[in-house]
């Protein structure tokens, strides 16, 4: 019975872990039966044609697998549509980032002994590994997220719900997961950025011997490391909590509105307190730049620009709060009416 | 052309509806406990043609749901695992079978007054 300790043991490999040498047993148990069954001689070893007729006729070691539950997937159909659009938002982003580097040397070509189009090749290949190398942190975030996602999940997935689960109105406003999700990943990146990468925020050149970076951010901005943390965490709590509820309810607005004026408050200290970016004279050398200022007036003039960025990034966090309080009256008036309707 | 497409659409609606009676015929056939190949035969004499790869996942399941209980036994040449139903089977059975005869009853109910309309339009 060579052919069935072959075809038991294909089976076993795709099996789940659970129950699987008692299904193996049951498996060899009914070929037996049926070899017995079809075997025109009985009481005589079966021929090998009429074993491997009657694997063939049970079917292939996959699928018998397959209908014993052994669904591994890598990430699963209730993650899948996510997946698919926060991959799409990454892979957009890293190919603008990538393009807009390929510009800058074309429009700015550094000094190689290569040459512009050398220097543009080689870009151009980084723009394919800078793609995968996306397309494999997505993927395998989310591999883990499939993985580390309670039962619950998928039996929610595939059976409870109730109408009592729709939203209590028609002017909730639903929350798009695809922006939450790429927001929570930016949070994580910014918070690892800060506290474990933060010598590396610079300014990055390609020189003769390949990319320099220097870093730019003094000792005055690690004050505010603690608080910037603290708002990309409960960024992430507040974005979790509304991928879990699916809408904007009250609790959520109230969370945006603290956690906007949390971040105004940071962002007013930033920009009223000291310069927080100096570029220091070995960075300056190191950079090895042929310009008509010193590294003082590069100093001021990232600075000033650091406060504008930040002033914006303030007006729109102001924006987002009017709206969101208002949103609290408005809707609130709204719900009312569509549930006594 | 049109008849392969019927063909075809007709076999996969009949897959449809046996998958969905599968179930209770299994459930049937065990009050008196069976193992899997047996059972596989009995349901195939009574004109029921069930895969194996459908049939042993699914007394499987079945047993997970505790509408069966399930043993092993070694019996004259090898060991063979027995499923029968289990208390809490046959009340559900019983239920079940209540149901499928009223669903039986109104399909029926709803083809014989198509019949008829088709023929009062023809």
């Amino acid at each position: 019975m060579k052919w069935i300790d072959l075809y038991l043991e294909e089976v076993r490999h795709h099996l789940p872990s659970q129950n699987r040498e008692d299904i193996v047993r049951e498996i060899r148990s009914t070929l037996l039966d049926m070899v017995e069954d079809h075997n025109p001689n009985p009481g005589q070893p079966p021929s090998e044609e009429l074993v491997k007729d009657v694997l063939k006729d049970f079917g292939s070691p996959r699928k018998i697998a397959r209908e014993y539950g052994s669904h591994q997937y890598l990430i699963g159909p209730r993650m899948y549509p996510v997946y698919i659009q926060v991959l799409k938002i990454v892979l957009i982003i890293v190919l603008a980032m990538n393009v807009l580097g390929l510009l800058i040397t074309v429009v700015n070509p550094p000094n190689l002994a290569g040459g512009i189009l050398i220097t543009v090749l080689e870009l151009v290949g980084g723009l394919f590994t800078s793609m995968f190398t996306a397309f494999g942190i997505v993927t395998l975030s989310f591999a883990l997220i499939e993985k580390s996602a309670p039962e619950s999940w998928h039996a929610e997935f595939q059976q409870s719900w109730s109408p009592e689960d729709l939203p209590k109105t028609t002017q909730q406003e639903h929350v798009k997961v695809p922006g939450l999700a790429v927001e929570i990943t930016l949070a994580f990146v910014f918070i690892a950025l800060l506290n474990f990468f933060f010598d590396r925020i610079g300014i990055y050149y390609l020189g003769e011997t390949g990319w320099v970076s220097a870093p730019i951010l003094n000792d005055q901005f690690r004050r505010y490391i603690p608080w910037l943390t603290a708002a990309a965490v409960t960024d992430i709590g507040l974005n979790l909590y509304l991928i879990r509820q699916g809408i904007w309810d009250r609790l959520a607005t109230a969370g945006r509105v603290l956690i906007n004026l949390f971040k105004i408050g940071i962002l007013s200290a930033i920009i009223l307190g000291p310069a927080v970016i100096t570029i220091s004279p070995v960075a300056w050398q190191a950079l090895d730049l042929t310009l008509d200022f010193g590294p003082d007036e590069l100093s001021r003039t990232l600075n000033t620009l650091l406060n504008v960025l930040l002033g914006l990034t303030m007006f729109g966090l102001v924006v987002d709060t009017i709206k969101r309080i208002a949103s609290i009256f408005f809707r609130g008036d709204k719900a009312q009416t569509t549930i006594i309707n | 052309m049109i008849v392969d497409t019927v063909q075809e659409q007709t076999q996969n609606l009949v897959q449809e509806l046996r998958r969905g009676v599968i179930v209770i015929a299994v459930l049937s056939q065990l009050h008196e406990e069976q193992y899997g190949y047996s059972l596989m035969k009995k349901l195939e004499e009574q004109g029921l043609q069930v895969d194996q790869g459908t049939l042993y996942p699914l007394l499987r399941r079945l047993e997970e749901q505790t509408l069966l209980k399930s043993d092993w036994r070694v019996e004259t040449t090898r060991p063979r695992r027995y499923y029968a139903l289990s208390d809490f089977g046959e009340k559900v059975l019983k239920e079940v079978t209540v149901e499928w005869s009223r669903i039986k009853q109104t399909v029926d109910q709803l083809l014989s007054k198509t019949k008829e309309n088709k023929n009062e339009m023809d």
